[in-house]
């Protein structure tokens, strides 16, 4: 196992094909992910930006929910999901590869295209999923730069891959012509869901979700951010941060703990908040929901929504389990100000009651 | 249980196939390969399919003629060859089309066509 530290996701992976590792990358930062190898070649990847292959194939009713959810019990343990939906008879062979190859370079994107950002390689780790394809990490990094520079051509302006989707209320032409997916996305658009809610709610891959955004934008179809200089924590991220997650876990264990670490340069364009450190859970909705509270910045502590609060606690706390004590430094602190908050949420307040009118 | 490389495999099985891939017409990506692509390059063979299937669903207006159409297949034949692309409908979310380069004089494009409206309907529908 390698030591989180701040590197080029892309350039760790060539490296570990190169030495034909099995195990798995997990790339920390917004949105992060994790690539997973088997003796050097790429089995699958996700993203909590990007849909995985159970997303996709029940979001689109391919499958029952109750069909995945029994593969998942019934192959988790041996990994063997895929090959299960296959020998059941529930998805041909050709499907179930196409899906996974979709996925792979949908999260992919994702996980990989961050200049640099907190990176481990946890050693024989192996996905639940089952080596369905094998895919050349190099065509995986060749791709994902690929996609970058496409994004960067049709509109290059990444804050509009991460903030919440508002569509203006007037259109800037008499005509507009959409694609099945842009209507999909703007009539889903309430001012408060991310590109990546989005694709997880329509169950489409995130990167194509994105790239249709970018063109909406170049489009002036749906509202630019309006906050000017991009910095580390300039949208709804209040500083105390990086702290309430080492609270959260005492002993600190590896994986991407280190969320006071250099932000790669990429990310440091208004990306949703991650509590935690699991890629695989879309924790980008609950941060968005701590952080439209709609409370002035020194607050007489608001409880978080997404908390089942048996006490009152400062809204800037990370997710902890049910019925973990507070920390006692954290407890004792005064409530912390955050500077500039107050308009960010105003302005973000405003957007979404302009989309609804 | 035919897959992705058995698709491949009996595309290029048609007469006068010189090369098959399946390509990501979102992207421009080729997820799966085999055979010569022209130029002897599949990826920027698979850009330029990819504009083609962009160019006749969103940037014309034959897809939306009728209510529910569907493009099904794009022909292009040249002097020396023809090129076939299919599209792979899924039912879960996915832009791919099967796309198989025939020889003109060696190649039969009814032929061709109906052997690739089987495989990419085999390659995605149970039999």
């Amino acid at each position: 196992m390698t030591a989180s530290r701040a590197v080029s996701p892309a350039h760790l992976l060539t490296q570990m094909a190169g030495e034909r590792q099995t195990g798995v990358l997990v790339v920390g930062g917004h949105p992060g992910g994790a690539v997973y190898l088997l003796e050097g070649h790429v089995i699958y990847a996700e993203s909590p930006a990007a849909p995985g292959v159970g997303e996709l194939l029940t979001a689109s009713g391919r499958l029952a929910g109750r069909t995945w959810q029994n593969a998942l019990d019934l192959g988790t343990s041996t990994a063997r999901v895929g090959r299960l939906l296959v020998e059941q008879g529930h998805l041909t062979q050709g499907e179930l590869e196409l899906c996974v190859l979709g996925a792979i370079y949908d999260a992919a994107y994702f996980a990989l295209s961050p200049v640099s950002a907190p990176v481990e390689f946890l050693t024989g780790a192996t996905h639940w999923l089952g080596a369905v394809v094998h895919v050349e990490p190099e065509a995986v990094n060749r791709e994902v730069a690929r996609r970058v520079v496409l994004l960067d051509e049709i509109f290059p302006d990444a804050r509009v891959d991460t903030t919440a989707v508002a569509p203006v209320v007037r259109p800037p032409r008499e005509r507009i012509t959409l694609t099945s997916l842009q209507w999909e996305l703007l009539v889903h658009a309430d001012g408060q869901r991310t590109p990546a809610d989005l694709a997880l709610l329509l169950g489409k891959a995130g990167y194509t979700c994105v790239q249709e955004l970018r063109r909406m934008a170049a489009l002036g179809l749906i509202e630019l951010p309006e906050i000017p200089a991009p910095g580390p924590e300039f949208v709804r991220l209040p500083r105390a941060r990086g702290t309430a997650v080492d609270a959260h876990r005492p002993a600190p264990p590896p994986p991407v703990e280190k969320k006071t670490g250099a932000y790669p340069v990429r990310e440091e364009k208004a990306l949703p908040v991650r509590l935690d450190d699991s890629p695989t859970v879309p924790v980008v909705a609950g941060a968005r929901v701590t952080a439209s509270v709609p409370v002035p910045a020194p607050p007489p502590p608001d409880p978080p929504r997404h908390l089942i609060a048996d006490e009152p606690r400062p809204p800037r706390l990370a997710r902890r389990k049910p019925g973990a004590k507070l920390p006692k430094e954290v407890a004792g602190e005064p409530p912390p100000v955050h500077p500039g908050t107050d308009e960010v949420l105003l302005k973000r307040i405003r957007t979404a009651l302009r989309a609804l009118r | 249980m035919p897959g992705v490389d058995h698709c491949l495999q009996e595309a290029m099985a048609i007469p006068g196939a010189v090369g098959a891939s399946i390509v990501d017409y979102t992207t421009g990506f080729p997820v799966a390969t085999t055979g010569t692509a022209p130029n002897s390059d599949h990826e920027a063979a698979a850009a330029g399919t990819a504009d083609v299937v962009q160019a006749a669903t969103s940037r014309s207006l034959f897809v939306s003629a009728v209510p529910h159409d569907l493009l099904e297949d794009l022909i292009i034949t040249t002097a020396g060859g023809y090129h076939l692309l299919r599209l792979v409908q899924t039912d879960f979310d996915s832009r791919l089309v099967l796309y198989v380069w025939l020889d003109r004089v060696q190649g039969n494009l009814a032929v061709a066509r109906r052997r690739m409206q089987k495989l990419a309907d085999e390659l995605v529908v149970a039999t």
